[in-house]
């Protein structure tokens, strides 16, 4: 054996550089057939265990590997965040959110992927393929730049045995907008005389944080008739007497709700689970929250599950219109940079096939519904009425009237509502005392500058 | 000699003055073995501190990031925040910590074990500890209120449902985390203090608050001064407590310049206007920096 020299050890050491630094391509194109995968962690555990047979039906058929993560949809969001701001991204990521891919396709990070759409496109849903025509502001053009494959709309959860138990009957829930609502205000008033000293009459989610308040905010605007707050051309009508007349209503009945004691006071601070939790504490009657998280939560529970939860369909406006389900759309997307873009499209058309995607669907105990309404028709499982509640929910998410999220229609609207434009309002009026109609015009005052830096060319 | 050699004569000088001076008293080998040494430092000290600044930088150096953030409306409460964050949280906490650290100069086992339990609140982990803070002012279901009701028939208020009380909330978490470790920097400051000085002043009458007036502050102003800054400068950049005790609810009022950036870069997706942020602290951060580094240099000896 010879002997340590310093040139040795320099010399031994520039060597393990240098193959470093070397090995790295080589390690990259040994593995020119994985892709890295970074998906959202589902609100039940079938949802992660229908990902990764997803992931291991692909990879049998392929050949190819997924390394797959499964995070928690905030941590996600940030980390996308950051991989498309530093260059360092995966193959495929699901949206963590409805803002993120309207805001980054906007920015020309995400890849267009059309031709993955193009192979399932006459099975989607209209909403479905509006939701995922993003708009690029270098090309000025509409794209695919994400693969639609889950689908929810947000019905109503309600607690049938605390009802009873306040001496109502659930056949007796009215079936217009406002009525609907005050329904469940003699019922907290009853309950509280009984002892539940802290139980309300809704779960509302009047926060600034995450996705439940802005679905409250545009479930009661298009409720009082504002729909047309944002329209396909991408434009915001904050001039609209109509549209400004709902949101001044649907910000004073929020408000007035909240401060007559209808709402836990805690739900200013909420995040999306918060509501969730409160309803299966029983800290509600009712509670507005999208997909069937809420009742999937609870599955094991036979008594709740089968017997004392009802979910809930939109009812119908103060005039009796049937009113639209706001129907989101999530599912993946490439960004920019990815280094195996061939495997990663190769999964998405895998996973977008309709019978895998129904059955990862299923998997996941149909908390999303399937953005392919011929499927749904197709497989007696989704409008099963022995189990109600996805029964309702299939129902509204893809054969009722349904509306998109309008990050469908401007990446401003994103912007809006990742800042709760919208949701400082109520605040304002709740906290800060404002007059109703001064915190909507201070909103869309905000609404309105942040819509001008998002030009949308119109074709 | 001609001109010629007297120039290469120069040039040889020269050149051997520059290798001294990078050589130091190092001589042949010892040289490549200290630069083998210290190479793997710069490079984890370019990767990991300068590469990060400079990356940070060149996020903040855009100044429409700037107009982006100035527009938005939660900045300039979010400044007040900050403004009100710093000056009532570190002040206060350093001088109850000023206080106590007397207190804790006591003899008697009692007060050794007291100590011990003061410090557990900066002992345990930051985050744990501040979600624990947000469960136990839940207005509906938290520790504090439920108290109330139990014992004295008091509906508590919704501490963190209002800007005041959460952003009081906010505060006293702080200061209660953070009080027993300068407590326990200005525990050992007053250590350090001889016995002797206070001996002297005890003799010439200075006992009890005179003793603390004219020996032991006077003693422990430049520690106590230096603490501060320290303090000002770790707080501007504390995302947790706001975060995590009140979410920087309701509505955004219990926003800090650390949250704001946070909420700004991610939820935003807006790296930059994130930064920008909190670039817009350095006014504050800048000067507090350049006078405690004056400070630390001062020559005289002083606690």
């Amino acid at each position: 054996m010879g002997s340590v020299t310093r040139r040795s050890v320099l010399r031994g050491s520039l060597g393990l550089v240098a193959a470093g630094a070397l090995g790295c391509p080589y390690i990259a194109n040994a593995a020119a057939t994985t892709a890295t995968v970074w998906w959202t962690q589902g609100f039940v555990p079938d949802e992660d265990a229908a990902f990764r047979k997803l992931v291991a039906d692909y990879e049998k058929a392929s050949g190819n590997k997924l390394d797959y993560s499964i995070v928690p949809f905030a941590p996600l969001r940030q980390k996308e965040v950051s991989a498309v701001t530093s260059g360092v991204v995966p193959d495929v990521m699901e949206d963590a959110d409805l803002e993120f891919a309207a805001l980054t396709a906007w920015q020309d990070q995400l890849l267009d992927l059309s031709d993955v759409v193009e192979t399932q496109k006459s099975r989607y849903s209209e909403i479905a393929l509006l939701s995922r025509q993003l708009y690029d502001n270098r090309t000025k053009e509409r794209h695919f730049y994400g693969v639609p494959m889950k689908t929810f709309a947000t019905p109503f959860h309600i607690w049938g045995d605390l009802i009873e138990k306040a001496g109502f009957k659930t056949s007796d829930i009215p079936n217009t907008w406002d009525k609907f609502i005050d329904f469940f205000v003699p019922v907290q008033k009853e309950l509280q005389a009984k002892g539940m000293r802290h139980t309300y009459a809704s779960g509302f989610v009047v926060s600034t944080i995450g996705v439940d308040p802005i679905n409250t905010f545009n479930a009661f605007v298009t409720a009082y008739g504002g729909d047309g707050i944002v329209t396909r051309d991408g434009k915001l009508h904050s001039e609209d007497p109509k549209v400004r007349e709902a949101v001044i209503q649907a910000l004073t009945r929020l408000a007035k709700f909240f401060k007559d004691g209808h709402i836990p006071p805690g739900s200013v601070n909420w995040n999306d689970a918060d509501d969730n939790n409160a309803f299966h504490s029983k800290l509600c009657v009712m509670d507005f929250d999208g997909s069937l998280s809420t009742e999937l939560a609870m599955i094991n529970d036979k008594q709740a599950y089968d017997h004392d939860m009802l979910t809930h369909p939109l009812p119908m406006s103060n005039d009796g219109k049937q009113l639209p389900a706001q129907t989101g759309v999530f599912g993946a997307v490439i960004p920019k940079g990815a280094k195996n873009v061939e495997v990663g499209k190769d999964f998405l058309k895998f996973a977008i096939q309709p019978q895998v995607l129904n059955e990862y669907l299923k998997g996941g105990l149909g908390r999303w519904a399937i953005p392919m309404p011929s499927v749904a028709k197709e497989d007696p499982w989704w409008l099963d009425p022995k189990d109600p509640h996805r029964m309702t929910h299939t129902q509204m998410a893809l054969f009722g009237p349904t509306i998109p999220w309008y990050e469908a229609y401007s990446p401003a609207i994103a912007q809006v509502n990742a800042e709760h434009v919208f949701q400082v309002a109520w605040g304002d009026i709740v906290n800060g005392g404002m007059a109703p109609d001064k915190a909507a015009d201070k909103a869309f005052k905000r609404a309105e500058a942040i819509f001008a830096k998002y030009p949308i060319r119109q074709s | 000699m001609d001109a010629s050699q007297v120039l290469d004569g120069n040039r040889s000088l020269a050149r051997r003055a520059r290798s001294r001076m990078f050589r130091g008293s190092l001589q042949g080998s010892e040289y490549t073995w200290a630069l083998a040494f210290v190479i793997p430092y710069i490079a984890i000290f370019l990767i990991f501190v300068i590469y990060p600044v400079v990356y940070g930088l060149w996020l903040g150096s855009d100044p429409a990031s700037y107009v982006e953030l100035f527009d938005d409306p939660i900045y300039q409460t979010t400044i007040i925040n900050t403004a009100l964050y710093l000056a009532i949280g570190v002040n206060v906490k350093m001088f109850l910590a000023l206080l106590l650290s007397g207190f804790f100069m006591r003899r008697g086992w009692w007060v050794k074990a007291l100590l011990m339990i003061y410090v557990l609140p900066w002992a345990v982990p930051q985050l744990p500890v501040f979600i624990s803070i947000h469960w136990m002012l839940n207005g509906d279901y938290g520790l504090l209120n439920n108290l109330l009701f139990e014992l004295f028939g008091i509906e508590g208020p919704s501490w963190l449902d209002s800007h005041w009380l959460a952003l009081g909330s906010v505060i006293l978490a702080y200061i209660w985390k953070w009080m027993p470790f300068w407590t326990v920097i200005l525990l050992a400051g007053r250590m350090a203090i001889p016995q002797e000085i206070h001996e002297a002043a005890k003799i010439d009458g200075a006992t009890g608050i005179r003793s603390f007036v004219h020996v032991s502050f006077p003693l422990l102003a430049n520690l106590y001064l230096v603490c501060t800054l320290l303090s000002t400068i770790f707080t501007v950049g504390d995302f947790n407590t706001a975060t995590f005790v009140s979410g920087g609810g309701p509505a955004f009022s219990t926003f800090t310049l650390a949250t704001l950036g946070i909420r700004d870069a991610f939820d935003l997706a807006q790296p930059r206007v994130g930064v920008a942020a909190v670039m817009t602290a350095l006014p504050l951060v800048v000067p507090l920096v350049i006078i405690l580094m004056r400070k630390l240099r001062t020559a005289e000896v002083q606690l």
